[in-house]
């Protein structure tokens, strides 16, 4: 569904590039559950953005579901990003004036959907990660895991092929972490969403089918499981 | 979606209800303000444009290139009319317009209406439509009489006033008339206002007055046929000036007259009536003309305050959006695009500014009368529901949204998401737009407080100059027009004699400075002296004048009953009689009239009968011949408001029937300043509110701007910076800012009001202190705004400000 062909991403400091990504390819396919691991500064969330649209590499090819992303206009990139993909991030990154429910709603509402539909999908969305009775909460009312939760709720709203989440468990506890994990494994499983993950902990990059390490922005290995 | 957005907009909206209420203040005050204000300008510029010919109507005026001065009057000699009349085909119709007051009696009913004496074309040429009775020809008889509907009201009541008769007494013996015909009222904003329409030729001496081409004391109105144009036919009338003014102007040329670029030293001109309003110059015009700088003032106070509003609304918005950034940057990500984002920040400006709006329009209901008595304005909030104001105002406020909403939105677009989300875009400072928007702010506001300042300083100036004569001491009575004024002089006289606390009782025809009713009469004289021109301003007077005014003789005495011959004597001050030739002028002979030459008795020292707004010019007072319109009394300084008091009750004693209008002649003086007192209001107003607005901003923005120094201010309290000095620091920007913008207004503030003062033949000079003073008072009040939040910063806790980093 995805493909990086010699992807470079590098920031001109002073005089010399500072190489984020360096020459990366990266082929992944429908339904995979990929974690990514490194060390801080290795390139992880950059990867991840690029992968997700937020962020353009310098050169480099990049195929999502068929299609050059990197000749596409950014209106038709974002048609894409809006069709395809979800997003998850380790702030949660809620907003904070709307309730559970809006904040769920909201992606449904730029993709002009009708309102009944949207009454139908989030309720059917609450009622899946339990937390109908959460519905008119603001988020600072939530706990962080809470809080993830909803924001993963809302990742996968708009039926996303791909969900993108970079340290989607970074600031939770290890409980709360692996509710997350087995959150994720049954996404991936039942409905499946292809998964990209970034994190820092080996037990949760195990939930994946493939692990992929990194190091000053290359691949330095993979590990299928 | 609307729904949604109108939500989050709420939301929004109350999550940052500090700065949204104080952005809603300040814009609230200032379209308040911007309302009061632009309806005012507009209702000036509405004057006279109800007339449906108004761009064909002209007054006359005769422009004298003398040998020192152009001297322009409006005054026409009765015979000019239909003199001019016959003479040119370019004239559609001709009006003259004179002046008179009477007592109007029906049945047993009496009132006071004033008259107008016109020519029958005054109906045609002028938009006063008739609603009852003869619309064809109404004044087609010399006993016709047209009323105004109030006037109709006033005498008759409910009954048809067409065809009735009523009984005018206007000069000295009742005579009948007949009401041919009932016209519409006059709107406020018409500079010609009338209760009863007489044909000229009932105007007082009406038959002597077509004999003579001296006796100038009416205005003309002409208006010119649709294909003539007004400069040509000006050209045109000059052959009948040199032939109707020959005397004249052979006198004028012996006298050393300065002809004109036309080779012309007497000309007849055409005023367009559509300038009328704002033509100040010219004296003697109808209505009250208002000066264009004044409306101009307001206009521009009106525009400053609604820049410096938006400017505020602007830097308010920019920095609550910067606080949002990552909720753009989250948007993004759910698929927002582009438009659904402005669009959702569109909605949030409108509704603040829907609020202020409508706060506005509240506050304005709420403060327009203290407007109108300030600034004698005329409006009502009713005009705003005219299409023009409609229109004008809906696309104010669909700019004013765009750009204080879009603004910010797209300043906010333009960071790059990852940047946002990862908090890498550390709310960066839109420090160079925000700049120099504070310093627009603060420019205007200095701008206006130097203007306040040089006004209070002319007007005090104005106030305490020494006039020459004594004006702390003196009551002013004006006598009105039931009572004959020397009679009662007389009468009133007698009344106070033996009051201990009286010095001296006069009288005189013309008043000193304004008084309450309000009116000033001016008669200028000219003859010719030892073969040159002289014109001198004549002040009709009664015995004691000089001592009751406390004015100083240098040479000869003043009035007196022991002299039978000082019936035709006259006094004279130093300018007159510097212009007959200086030394030993008392007891020569001044042949104002061939045939009775007048004594110069007395030369008094030089005192400021008009406005220190022109120059002491020459003044002959007389004995006889001039009505007493006002009584004088000095009094003792000691109990001022008793012996005020006292007066009054000797007028009322002794006249019941006249009103009391007495005032201090102090009083009278510092009204002939209104309009500068009021020039001054509206520049103090506009200061204040600028200022308020002004601050409301660097308020807020100093406000952020600590918000994001919190870290700095810690580390640097740590490391043992004191208060005074963080204070100071934090401070220190903004200063810096309040100070650039005062520098900048300075020069145009100094320009301006050179300008204004130029209009004074009596000013002060602009002094360096006032732009020292300004600067101080700007400053100061940025500091003591920005110290608020300096001191709320420098005094928190360091230890707090750095753990939640
Ligand atoms: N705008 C930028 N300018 C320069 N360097 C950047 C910028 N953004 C990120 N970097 C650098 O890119 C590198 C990789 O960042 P990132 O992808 O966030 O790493 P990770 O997520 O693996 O910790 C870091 O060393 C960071 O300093
Ligand atoms: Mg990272």
């Amino acid at each position: 569904m995805l493909s990086l062909q010699h992807i470079s991403k590098y920031y001109q400091t002073g005089g010399n590039k500072a190489y984020v990504l360096n020459d990366l390819s990266l082929d992944i396919d429908q339904g995979e559950f990929v974690s990514i691991m490194g060390p801080s500064g290795s390139g992880k969330s950059t990867l991840l953005n690029i992968i997700g649209m937020l962020d353009e590499p310098t050169n480099g090819y990049h195929y999502f579901m068929e299609q050059p992303v990197h000749q596409l206009k950014e209106k038709q990139r974002s048609a894409l990003y809006k069709q395809y993909i979800g997003f998850v991030f380790q702030a949660y990154h809620l907003i904070d004036e709307l309730t559970v429910y809006e904040n769920i709603e909201t992606p449904l509402i730029y993709q002009n959907i009708k309102g009944a539909e949207r009454k139908a999908l989030v309720a059917d969305m609450l009622d899946r990660f339990n937390i109908v009775g959460k519905k008119d909460l603001f988020p600072a009312q939530l706990s962080g895991g809470q809080q993830q939760l909803v924001g993963i709720a809302r990742a996968l709203i708009g039926k996303p092929k791909l969900l993108l989440a970079d340290e989607p468990t970074g600031n939770l506890n290890s409980k709360q972490g692996e509710e997350i994990m087995e959150l994720f494994s049954k996404i991936n499983k039942e409905d499946g969403v292809t998964i990209i993950q970034v994190t820092h902990s080996e037990k949760n990059a195990e939930y994946g089918s493939r692990i992929i390490n990194l190091l000053d922005g290359r691949i330095e290995s993979t590990t299928t499981l | 979606m609307l729904k949604n957005y109108l939500k989050t907009a709420w939301r929004n909206l109350w999550k940052g209800r500090v700065f949204n209420i104080m952005n809603i203040i300040g814009l609230s005050v200032a379209v308040a303000c911007c309302i009061m204000l632009f309806l005012t300008v507009y209702y000036e510029f509405s004057y006279d444009k109800f007339h449906t010919n108004l761009d064909k109507i002209h007054q006359l005026y005769f422009t004298k290139n003398g040998a020192d001065k152009v001297e322009k009057s409006t005054s026409m000699p009765a015979p000019l009319t239909p003199a001019v009349k016959a003479e040119y085909q370019d004239i559609k119709y001709i009006t003259r317009m004179g002046n008179g007051g009477t007592i109007v009696r029906y049945g047993n009913k009496q009132i006071e209406e004033s008259i107008r004496f016109v020519d029958q074309d005054f109906l045609k040429m002028f938009t006063f439509p008739v609603v009852k009775g003869d619309n064809a020809s109404p004044l087609k008889d010399l006993n016709n009489v047209v009323i105004s509907e109030f006037v109709a009201t006033a005498i008759f009541g409910k009954t048809n006033p067409v065809g009735k008769s009523i009984e005018l007494n206007y000069s000295g013996e009742p005579r009948s008339f007949v009401v041919s015909a009932v016209v519409k009222d006059f709107p406020q904003n018409s500079s010609i206002n009338f209760d009863l329409l007489l044909r000229f030729e009932n105007a007082p001496e009406y038959q002597a007055n077509m004999k003579s081409w001296d006796h100038h004391d009416h205005n003309v109105f002409v208006q010119l046929n649709d294909n003539v144009k007004p400069a040509v036919f000006d050209a045109r009338l000059q052959s009948f000036v040199k032939k109707a003014f020959k005397t004249t102007i052979a006198d004028m040329k012996r006298d050393g007259a300065r002809p004109d670029a036309q080779g012309n030293v007497y000309t007849l001109n055409l005023l367009p009536f559509a300038y009328n309003h704002f033509d100040t110059e010219l004296v003697g015009l109808e209505g009250n003309s208002v000066n264009k700088t004044y409306v101009m003032a307001l206009l521009a106070i009106g525009i400053f305050i609604l820049v410096i509003a938006c400017i505020n609304f602007v830097n308010l918005s920019v920095a609550r959006a910067f606080t949002r950034a990552r909720e753009v940057g989250v948007r993004k990500t759910l698929g927002a695009n582009k438009w659904q984002l402005l669009s959702q920040f569109w909605i949030e400006t409108l509704l603040v500014c829907l609020f202020a709006l409508v706060l506005g329009i509240v506050i304005a209901n709420f403060a327009l009368p203290g407007f109108k008595a300030t600034f004698r304005s005329q409006i009502s909030m009713n005009m705003l529901l005219q299409p023009v104001q409609l229109a004008v105002i809906t696309g104010l406020f669909i700019l004013i949204t765009i750009i204080a909403g879009l603004y910010p939105a797209l300043l906010m677009m333009r960071y790059k998401t990852v940047m946002v989300l990862k908090g890498t875009v550390n709310t960066v400072k839109p420090g160079k737009v925000r700049n120099i928007l504070l310093v627009t702010q603060f420019s205007l506001s200095s701008l206006l407080i130097v203007c306040t300042l040089v006004t209070w300083q002319q007007i005090d100036y104005l106030k305490s100059k020494p006039l020459g004569y004594s004006k702390d001491e003196v009551v002013s009575i004006p006598v009105g027009n039931s009572v004959n004024g020397a009679r009662s002089l007389e009468l009133f006289r007698n009344q106070l004699n033996g009051e201990p606390d009286v010095v001296a009782v006069s009288g005189a025809y013309d008043n000193m400075g304004s008084g309450k009713d309000g009116s000033t009469r001016t008669s200028i004289i000219g003859f010719t002296y030892k073969g040159h021109d002289i014109h001198t301003n004549i002040q009709g007077v009664s015995y004691d004048y000089a001592k009751t005014m406390g004015i100083k003789l240098l040479e000869g005495r003043d009035f007196s009953r022991e002299f039978t011959t000082d019936s035709n004597a006259v006094v004279v001050n130093e300018k007159m009689a510097a212009q007959l030739g200086g030394k030993n002028v008392v007891g020569t002979y001044l042949p104002m009239d061939d045939k009775k030459p007048s004594l110069i008795v007395g030369v008094m020292k030089n005192f400021h009968f008009r406005s220190l707004r022109s120059e002491i010019e020459p003044l002959t007072l007389v004995l006889s011949g001039y009505e007493m319109n006002y009584i004088f009394v000095k009094v003792r300084p000691q109990n001022l408001s008793k012996t005020f008091s006292m007066i009054e009750r000797k007028w009322k004693q002794t006249f019941p029937n006249a009103d009391f209008q007495g005032s201090w002649v102090n009083e009278n003086t510092e009204r002939q300043y209104k309009a500068e007192q009021r020039l001054s209001t509206i520049f103090i107003s506009g200061a204040i509110i600028a200022i308020i607005i002004s601050c409301i901003g660097l308020l807020a923005i100093s406000f952020m701007i600590m918000v994001q120094r919190t870290k700095e201010i810690g580390i640097r309290k740590v490391l043992g910076a004191n208060i005074a000095g963080l204070v100071l620091l934090l401070s220190r920007d903004f200063l810096k800012l309040v100070l650039l913008a005062a520098l900048i207004a300075f020069p145009l503030a100094w320009w301006l009001m050179s300008k204004w003062l130029q209009s004074f033949v009596y000013r002060i000079d602009i002094e360096w202190w006032i732009f020292a003073l300004a600067a101080f008072i700007a400053v100061g009040i940025a500091f003591i705004t920005v110290s608020f939040q300096s001191i709320k910063a420098a005094l928190a806790n360091p230890v707090r400000s750095l753990r939640s980093e």
